[in-house]
Protein backbone atom coordinates (compact mmCIF):
# COMPACT_ATOMS: atom_id res chain seq x y z
CA UNK A 1 0.00 0.00 0.00
CA UNK A 2 2.87 2.45 0.47
CA UNK A 3 5.01 1.58 -2.51
CA UNK A 4 1.39 2.44 -4.47
CA UNK A 5 0.94 5.66 -2.27
CA UNK A 6 4.64 6.28 -3.82
CA UNK A 7 4.21 5.55 -6.94
CA UNK A 8 0.95 7.17 -7.67
CA UNK A 9 1.72 10.32 -5.74
CA UNK A 10 4.58 10.33 -7.59
CA UNK A 11 3.42 10.20 -10.84
CA UNK A 12 1.04 12.99 -9.99
CA UNK A 13 4.02 15.27 -8.84
CA UNK A 14 6.02 14.36 -12.56
CA UNK A 15 2.92 15.44 -14.05
CA UNK A 16 2.18 18.62 -12.22
CA UNK A 17 5.90 19.65 -12.91
CA UNK A 18 5.26 18.88 -16.59
CA UNK A 19 2.25 21.15 -16.74
CA UNK A 20 4.20 23.88 -15.19
CA UNK A 21 6.95 23.12 -18.06
CA UNK A 22 4.29 23.54 -20.74
CA UNK A 23 3.71 27.25 -18.86
CA UNK A 24 7.17 27.87 -20.73
CA UNK A 25 7.31 25.65 -23.52
CA UNK A 26 4.37 26.29 -25.31
CA UNK A 27 3.89 29.20 -27.26
CA UNK A 28 1.23 31.56 -26.06
CA UNK A 29 -1.89 32.47 -23.78
CA UNK A 30 -4.22 29.92 -25.65
CA UNK A 31 -2.43 27.19 -25.47
CA UNK A 32 -0.59 27.33 -21.84
CA UNK A 33 -4.31 26.94 -20.43
CA UNK A 34 -4.46 23.05 -21.55
CA UNK A 35 -1.47 22.83 -19.67
CA UNK A 36 -2.55 24.56 -17.06
CA UNK A 37 -5.96 22.67 -16.72
CA UNK A 38 -6.13 19.67 -18.40
CA UNK A 39 -3.06 17.88 -17.01
CA UNK A 40 -3.27 20.16 -13.48
CA UNK A 41 -6.71 18.12 -12.80
CA UNK A 42 -5.17 14.82 -13.87
CA UNK A 43 -2.26 15.55 -11.54
CA UNK A 44 -3.78 16.67 -8.27
CA UNK A 45 -6.27 13.72 -8.04
CA UNK A 46 -3.12 11.12 -8.65
CA UNK A 47 -1.58 13.28 -5.84
CA UNK A 48 -4.56 13.22 -3.30
CA UNK A 49 -5.09 9.63 -4.19
CA UNK A 50 -1.68 8.99 -3.30
CA UNK A 51 -2.13 11.01 -0.05
CA UNK A 52 -5.40 8.99 0.38
CA UNK A 53 -3.09 5.89 0.17
CA UNK A 54 -0.86 6.87 2.56
CA UNK A 55 -3.05 7.82 5.14
CA UNK A 56 -5.69 5.57 4.61
CA UNK A 57 -8.53 6.43 7.22
CA UNK A 58 -12.27 7.35 6.15
CA UNK A 59 -11.90 10.88 6.99
CA UNK A 60 -8.94 11.77 4.81
CA UNK A 61 -10.97 10.02 1.83
CA UNK A 62 -14.10 12.02 2.25
CA UNK A 63 -12.24 14.94 2.81
CA UNK A 64 -9.66 13.94 -0.69
CA UNK A 65 -13.46 13.02 -3.09
CA UNK A 66 -14.77 16.25 -2.15
CA UNK A 67 -11.64 17.81 -3.46
CA UNK A 68 -11.38 16.34 -6.58
CA UNK A 69 -14.92 16.15 -7.58
CA UNK A 70 -15.00 20.24 -6.92
CA UNK A 71 -11.98 20.02 -8.91
CA UNK A 72 -13.32 17.96 -11.86
CA UNK A 73 -16.74 20.50 -11.77
CA UNK A 74 -14.88 23.72 -11.71
CA UNK A 75 -11.26 23.12 -13.93
CA UNK A 76 -12.88 22.63 -16.99
CA UNK A 77 -15.04 26.07 -16.76
CA UNK A 78 -11.74 27.96 -15.96
CA UNK A 79 -10.32 26.33 -18.74
CA UNK A 80 -13.18 27.59 -20.57
CA UNK A 81 -12.85 31.37 -18.96
CA UNK A 82 -8.88 31.41 -19.88
CA UNK A 83 -9.24 30.31 -23.02
CA UNK A 84 -12.06 33.41 -23.68
CA UNK A 85 -9.47 35.32 -21.80
CA UNK A 86 -6.43 34.18 -23.74
CA UNK A 87 -8.68 35.02 -27.11
CA UNK A 88 -9.63 38.17 -26.41
CA UNK A 89 -6.49 39.59 -25.50
CA UNK A 90 -4.88 38.93 -28.28
CA UNK A 91 -3.61 41.95 -30.20
CA UNK A 92 -3.04 40.89 -33.62
CA UNK A 93 -6.40 41.31 -35.71
CA UNK A 94 -5.68 38.60 -38.18
CA UNK A 95 -5.59 36.36 -35.77
CA UNK A 96 -8.80 37.35 -33.87
CA UNK A 97 -10.73 37.04 -36.87
CA UNK A 98 -9.43 33.51 -37.34
CA UNK A 99 -11.02 33.03 -33.78
CA UNK A 100 -14.05 31.68 -32.66
CA UNK A 101 -16.56 34.59 -32.04
CA UNK A 102 -18.36 34.62 -28.40
CA UNK A 103 -20.50 37.77 -29.33
CA UNK A 104 -21.84 37.26 -32.82
CA UNK A 105 -24.68 39.80 -33.30
CA UNK A 106 -26.02 37.62 -37.00
CA UNK A 107 -25.54 33.54 -37.29
CA UNK A 108 -24.05 34.07 -40.74
CA UNK A 109 -20.56 36.20 -39.08
CA UNK A 110 -18.48 33.11 -38.23
CA UNK A 111 -15.91 33.73 -38.99
CA UNK A 112 -13.75 33.78 -42.55
CA UNK A 113 -13.66 29.95 -43.14
CA UNK A 114 -16.14 30.19 -45.72
CA UNK B 1 14.03 9.26 7.68
CA UNK B 2 10.38 7.40 7.95
CA UNK B 3 7.85 6.89 5.03
CA UNK B 4 5.73 9.71 6.30
CA UNK B 5 8.57 12.02 6.01
CA UNK B 6 9.73 10.75 2.65
CA UNK B 7 6.24 11.30 1.57
CA UNK B 8 6.17 15.13 2.41
CA UNK B 9 9.57 15.45 1.62
CA UNK B 10 8.62 14.64 -2.41
CA UNK B 11 5.23 16.30 -2.24
CA UNK B 12 7.01 19.41 -1.46
CA UNK B 13 9.92 19.42 -3.46
CA UNK B 14 7.99 18.53 -6.67
CA UNK B 15 5.32 21.24 -5.59
CA UNK B 16 7.84 23.84 -5.31
CA UNK B 17 9.85 23.10 -8.26
CA UNK B 18 6.53 23.98 -9.93
CA UNK B 19 5.46 26.89 -8.23
CA UNK B 20 8.75 27.98 -9.15
CA UNK B 21 8.12 27.71 -12.58
CA UNK B 22 4.23 29.28 -12.30
CA UNK B 23 5.31 32.14 -10.63
CA UNK B 24 8.64 32.50 -13.13
CA UNK B 25 5.31 32.74 -15.69
CA UNK B 26 3.30 34.92 -13.32
CA UNK B 27 6.27 37.45 -13.53
CA UNK B 28 7.17 37.32 -16.98
CA UNK B 29 3.77 36.77 -18.79
CA UNK B 30 3.95 38.71 -21.80
CA UNK B 31 -0.03 39.41 -21.81
CA UNK B 32 -2.42 39.54 -18.92
CA UNK B 33 -4.24 36.02 -19.87
CA UNK B 34 -0.53 34.50 -19.46
CA UNK B 35 -0.47 35.93 -15.39
CA UNK B 36 -4.55 34.86 -15.24
CA UNK B 37 -3.16 31.03 -16.53
CA UNK B 38 0.04 30.77 -14.46
CA UNK B 39 -2.36 32.17 -11.16
CA UNK B 40 -4.54 28.97 -11.69
CA UNK B 41 -1.18 26.71 -11.75
CA UNK B 42 -0.04 28.68 -8.55
CA UNK B 43 -3.73 27.79 -7.04
CA UNK B 44 -3.54 24.00 -7.96
CA UNK B 45 -0.05 23.98 -6.53
CA UNK B 46 -1.16 25.28 -2.92
CA UNK B 47 -3.71 22.22 -2.96
CA UNK B 48 -1.32 19.90 -3.31
CA UNK B 49 1.28 21.73 -0.60
CA UNK B 50 -2.05 21.55 1.64
CA UNK B 51 -2.53 18.32 1.23
CA UNK B 52 1.48 17.57 2.07
CA UNK B 53 1.05 20.01 5.36
CA UNK B 54 -1.68 17.50 6.30
CA UNK B 55 -0.02 14.27 5.71
CA UNK B 56 2.84 15.97 7.46
CA UNK B 57 1.07 17.12 10.52
CA UNK B 58 -1.85 14.26 10.58
CA UNK B 59 -4.46 16.97 10.71
CA UNK B 60 -7.38 16.33 8.82
CA UNK B 61 -7.56 20.20 9.15
CA UNK B 62 -5.26 20.93 6.18
CA UNK B 63 -7.51 18.61 3.68
CA UNK B 64 -10.32 21.44 4.37
CA UNK B 65 -8.10 24.15 4.23
CA UNK B 66 -7.38 22.54 0.41
CA UNK B 67 -11.17 22.61 -0.06
CA UNK B 68 -11.28 26.30 0.42
CA UNK B 69 -8.20 26.55 -1.74
CA UNK B 70 -9.84 24.66 -4.55
CA UNK B 71 -13.03 26.96 -4.49
CA UNK B 72 -11.21 30.11 -3.86
CA UNK B 73 -8.77 28.77 -7.09
CA UNK B 74 -11.78 28.36 -9.04
CA UNK B 75 -13.69 31.77 -8.27
CA UNK B 76 -10.31 34.16 -8.60
CA UNK B 77 -9.58 32.50 -12.17
CA UNK B 78 -13.06 33.15 -13.47
CA UNK B 79 -13.13 36.64 -12.00
CA UNK B 80 -9.16 37.62 -13.39
CA UNK B 81 -10.18 35.78 -16.71
CA UNK B 82 -13.63 37.67 -17.38
CA UNK B 83 -11.13 41.42 -16.28
CA UNK B 84 -9.31 40.36 -18.81
CA UNK B 85 -12.06 39.18 -21.21
CA UNK B 86 -13.95 42.43 -20.73
CA UNK B 87 -11.29 44.84 -20.39
CA UNK B 88 -9.84 44.01 -24.41
CA UNK B 89 -13.03 42.88 -25.42
CA UNK B 90 -14.81 47.01 -25.21
CA UNK B 91 -11.76 48.20 -27.08
CA UNK B 92 -12.94 49.76 -30.31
Amino acid sequence: MTLAAFLVAGGGLALLVIAALGLHVLPDALTRQHAATKSVTLALGLVLAGVGLYAGDAGTWVRILVIVALLVATLPVASHMLARAAVASRNRPEELAAAPRYRSSSPTSTGPTR
Amino acid sequence: MSGAALMVTMLVVGALLALTLAVVRLWRGPTAADRVVALDVVFSVNVVLSAAAALGTGRALFLDLAIGLAAIGFVSTIVWARLVAGATEEEP
